[in-house]
């Protein structure tokens, strides 16, 4: 039954990994109406540029700021070359546009940094947390805690950003209509650069997490795919909607890696009569989970019903 | 002025509806044709044959298939690699298993089991749309690719899922050279362009891509939907499952079920992008340009280096290519969406009224 | 009971001028209510001399009674039926002749159950929406609607924005479910209307914010009007030769029809998306045209356009109903028009049906004034 508890908490808190770089996603479609397939390549960017600066002798917190820096310059070159010459074109020229960013992304990260996976550390080791070990039996990681920690302020903090500011309503108008947005007045482009800024800030953040935990390397960009499940749980277009869907995706993936070999494997064997191994279905259960999803309620959670109108 | 069709008057419709209406064109691929069939296998080399034209073809069949769902249809889909996996490991498995059958129809029979697939991963298209529809694709991407490493019986239990084509023979005829085998993979591809062509110029076609236009409309005018994305998501996986099959017999020979992953889905979406959503040329064209672009960048990539004084570290031709190719992409996106199709339409359109400006 | 009962029982009639006087009555009577009636005529203990009996067959046949349903008699004399035999050679005569007067009541009943089954066209109901309410949410968009259109004419609704117009036609050919209520066409009750179905039993229509297939071109999109009647499956489509050609070809040279009717030849290749919005909206009634609908469902044919555009596309509606007979409903805006090219309006407000009839009773009905046309102080 331990056993138990420690998988699930240990698959909430990957849930909680997998919701940040959500939150990428999500505000730049809140904001601007586009599916940023590029999230994963910026995480990995981030992630890659502020070990390289590390290793390099720079501090912590001058890598950082200079990281942050070049996601600023990231996010104004995308408004500038990506996003302002397809204003108003269909979202799936957007996203399109999105993967070739990806792409150009990948392959600037390696041509200043090389290709070789760097380890990062942070501080906060991935040790089991000592109380809860001796007190319940259980091991769950300081690490995995502490990035809960951290996702659980930056989603608090843009969650406000969003519902309080002026800006927030500008965003939520830009993510609308963008020609109705510029109709009144609403800055487009100032918006998109501090949206993008604030996405490479959170994808920053996810990237120093990630790569501390799994090393910060290429594969780092394929974590943007394992946010899609997520996304479509959630809904694309709600904060609440990608820590919720995190949460579940996490936890399911975990528990099916652990659980439904060991229930299946055995069965599955003697039905068939090979000896069959269901290692690795994690691979593709969390998109199996939102496709089901998917059928029962196609926006999501906390998405919003869309209408057509004829 | 030798591209006019001044004089050429179509007096039925039959004349009027034909695929390349103007005489000119008709000339053009003729020409194309028997060069491709007649000239190429006298003077083309092992290399080009096998490093070039062949996968040049096998893609351009898988993107004709990926044009067929996302450029007629308007359904994404991330999936292709997985269907032309499973149309080669059908392939492989009919051939090992049921060697009396001859080779052609296994690999018709593959591209029918790639269709299945497709249909069964097509069936939430009735409910779902846009990026959500590629989330399913995707899962197909996955599922495929774990189902073909795990389950031992599709590579009749080698390890890792690796298995090796068996010998193409037809009617006593080996193809084992790379002549043989570009004639094989050219003759197949041409009748399948052709067949898709026509597909997309009936009312097939027109109901795809009034689904893909609007489909509210599409049903308030009694076209049925979900028989329409189906078929679409059938055709499509037909398509891209023979392009595996051949991907396999005809050009790498050994493959694994990694081989057939995720990045190659993009590689065949970027061939569509490119060359151009909802055209046969394009996916043609696009197929041209993925394939030849590594080529043409590992080539001259050091000789222009050294001509401008750079040292190149290494490791930078890869790199160098996921930067072109990102920055192609968006470059097309923005100047020109509907690809390398489209421009060649406009240049046609200037060689007619050529030397006058409009 | 539609029955108009002549008394005849007991009366002599010896000259013209009393069979005349009778009859005149019954004429007046007739015209004043303006139906149609069966008639059970009682000729009990009635005296008609052959002077008077002249006159009698002469006005027996006058237009109103003709314009009735049928005849059913009671108790003629022996002589009385004779005569009628004599006069009129017919034999239903003689089986609509009958000794009692219950004996013909159920007489009637047979003639009509006999004339209902084998009603011509004209008598099926061929749109009808009876109490039908559509809900989106908590947002009422029609409200207990119901009226009649007969095949042949073009009617119209109207009304205020918002009032549920849309809304009505997509109830009608399966956009939308309505939740209460019922939509009879051609004589087929239902309680909401599937897409297909609809397409498929002949109805045809187009859309307020232009749906054409903006990535085709005119040709392409008329072409897909004609979807429903090509039957060739996709493998015969690949190969393009023999069954697919032809039925490509036959339903190619049913579209120039349409696009000679139409005036567009000269657009035929272009893509539709680059097209002026006048085009496209002629296209669009192309490519509903192209179906050969039984009824045509216009949303706003006319929003756009200048006078001349408006006036083109009157003519091309007016033409499509007269050549090819073809029953329209339009949602039009332009009272001009309306009041021009329609038989019958009805007039909808807040999803409820606020007038209904003749253009001119429209016109004059001061609820509909109130509402929407407005009033000149």
């Amino acid at each position: 039954m331990q056993f138990f508890f420690e998988v699930l908490i240990g698959g909430l808190l990957a849930g909680v990994m997998y919701s940040l770089v959500a939150l990428g996603f999500v505000l730049i479609y809140k904001a601007s109406g586009v599916f940023n397939f590029a999230q994963g390549a910026m995480v990995f960017f981030a992630a890659l540029t502020f070990v390289s600066l590390v290793e390099d002798g720079f501090s912590f917190w001058v890598a950082f700021l200079i990281t942050f820096a070049a996601m600023v310059v990231i996010a104004i070159a995308t408004e500038r070359v990506v996003l302002r010459p397809l204003v108003n074109q269909p979202p799936i020229t957007l996203f399109m546009a999105t993967i070739g960013l990806t792409f150009v992304l990948e392959g600037l990260s390696q041509l200043f940094w090389g290709s070789q996976p760097h380890g990062l550390e942070l501080g906060i080791t991935d040790m089991p947390f000592e109380w809860l070990a001796e007190n319940t039996g259980m091991f769950i990681s300081q690490f995995d805690l502490f990035a809960a920690l951290v996702a659980g302020l930056l989603v608090a903090g843009l969650a406000l950003f969003f519902q309080k500011t002026r800006i927030g309503r500008a965003l939520r108008a830009v993510a609308d209509d963008h020609q109705a947005a510029l109709a009144v007045g609403i800055p487009l482009q100032q918006i998109w650069v501090i949206v993008w800024t604030v996405a490479g800030f959170v994808a920053l953040v996810s990237g120093l997490l990630w790569g501390a935990r799994n090393g910060v390397q290429f594969a780092l960009t394929f974590t943007a795919l394992k946010a899609l499940p997520v996304l479509i749980l959630g809904g694309f277009e709600s904060v609440a909607g990608a820590i919720v869907g995190g949460l579940i995706i996490g936890a399911s993936e975990k528990l099916a890696e652990i659980y439904i070999p060991q229930f299946l494997n055995a069965p599955l064997s003697e039905a068939w009569g090979v000896s069959v191994n269901l290692a690795g279905l994690e691979i593709w259960f969390p998109y199996a989970l939102a496709l089901a999803f998917l059928l029962i309620r196609p926006e999501g959670l906390f998405g919003e019903k869309h209408i057509d109108r004829v | 002025m030798l591209y006019r069709d001044a004089g050429q008057f179509k007096d039925t419709y039959s004349a009027d509806q034909q695929i390349f209406p103007i005489r000119q064109d008709r000339i053009g691929v003729t020409l194309v044709l028997l060069f491709a069939f007649l000239v190429v296998p006298v003077i083309g080399d092992q290399y080009w044959l096998s490093a070039i034209l062949i996968p040049f073809l096998v893609f351009a069949l898988a993107a004709l298939g990926l044009n067929i769902l996302t450029g007629y249809a308007g359904q994404l889909s991330l999936g292709t690699a997985a269907f032309m996996a499973v149309g080669a490991f059908a392939a492989y498995n009919f051939v090992l298993r049921v060697p009396a059958m001859p080779i052609l129809v296994s690999f018709a029979l593959s591209g029918v089991m790639a269709a299945l697939v497709g249909i069964v991963f097509g069936l939430p298209s009735l409910r779902i749309k846009g990026f959500y529809l590629a989330v399913a694709t995707l899962a197909a991407q996955f599922f495929v690719v774990w189902a073909l490493t795990k389950f031992g019986w599709f590579s009749n239990f080698s390890s890792s899922g690796v298995i090796s084509a068996q010998k193409v023979v037809i009617l006593d005829y080996v193809f084992d050279t790379p002549v043989r085998k570009y004639l094989l993979v050219l003759a197949i591809v041409t009748v399948m362009a052709l067949a898709a062509k026509n597909m997309v110029r009936s009312s097939v076609g027109r109901a795809w891509m009034a689904v893909r236009d609007m489909d509210v409309a599409a049903g308030v005018i009694g076209i049925r939907l979900m028989h329409t994305k189906l078929l679409a998501f059938a055709v499509s996986s037909f398509y891209c499952g023979v392009a595996g099959a051949l991907y396999t017999y005809c050009y790498i020979g050994t493959v694994e079920p990694e081989a057939f992953n995720i990045e190659l889905s993009f590689r065949v979406l970027f061939m569509i992008i490119i060359g151009g959503v909802g055209s046969i040329l394009g996916s043609f064209l696009g197929a041209a340009f993925i394939t030849l672009l590594p080529i043409f960048l590992n080539t001259y990539a050091e000789p222009l280096a050294q001509v401008l004084g750079l040292q190149l570290p290494p490791g930078i031709v890869s790199n160098l290519e996921l930067i072109i190719f990102g920055g192609l992409i968006i470059f097309f996106l923005i100047v020109e969406p509907l690809g390398l199709a489209r421009m060649w339409q406009i240049a046609k359109e200037k060689m007619r009224l050529w030397p006058f400006p409009h | 009971m539609e029955t108009f009962e002549v008394d005849f029982s007991d009366l002599t009639f010896s000259a013209a001028a009393e069979v005349d006087a009778f009859y005149d009555e019954i004429d007046r009577q007739l015209a004043a209510s303006g139906r149609r009636w069966y008639f059970l005529v009682i000729y009990t203990g009635c005296v008609i001399t052959p002077v008077a009996w002249e006159r009698f067959a002469e006005r027996g046949k006058s237009a109103n009674i003709n314009h009735g349903l049928g005849t059913v008699r009671v108790g003629a004399t022996a002589q009385t039926r004779d005569a009628i035999r004599q006069d009129a050679g017919r034999s239903f005569f003689r089986a609509n002749i009958h000794d009692t007067r219950d004996q013909a009541i159920l007489a009637l009943g047979e003639l009509r159950k006999k004339q209902r089954d084998s009603l011509p066209a004209a008598e099926d109901t061929f749109l009808r929406v009876d109490d039908v309410s559509l809900r989106f949410g908590g947002v009422k968009a029609i409200t207990g609607v119901s009226f009649e259109i007969k095949r042949g004419e073009i009617s119209s609704i109207i009304g205020p924005n918002g009032a549920g117009k849309s809304s009505m036609l997509n109830v009608i050919n399966g956009v939308y479910h309505p939740q209460e209520g019922t939509i009879t066409f051609l004589g087929n009750k239902r309680h909401d209307m599937d897409t297909h179905e609809a397409a498929a039993q002949g109805i045809a229509r187009t859309f307020q914010n232009i749906a054409l297939f903006k990535g085709m071109t005119v040709l392409d999109n008329l072409m897909t009007g004609r979807n429903l009647k090509m039957n060739c499956n996709f493998l015969q489509q690949a190969l393009y030769w023999g069954p697919a050609k032809r039925e490509e070809l036959e339903h190619r040279r049913k579209i120039e029809e349409v696009i000679d009717f139409l005036e567009i030849e000269h657009i035929r290749k272009t893509p539709v998306g680059r097209l002026p919005y006048g085009l496209q909206k002629r296209v669009e009634l192309g490519r509903a045209l192209a179906a050969e609908p039984t009824l045509l469902l216009l949303d706003e044919p006319m929003a756009g356009m200048n006078v001349e555009e408006k006036q083109d596309m009157c003519r091309f509606i007016l033409d499509v109903n007269d050549q090819f007979g073809t029953t329209i409903l339009l949602i039009e805006h332009d009272m001009g028009v309306v009041m021009d090219i329609s038989s019958y309006v009805v007039v909808l407000d807040y999803g409820m049906k606020i007038g209904e009839g003749t253009p001119d009773d429209v016109r004059s009905d001061p609820v509909v004034i109130r509402a929407y046309l407005g009033a000149t102080h």
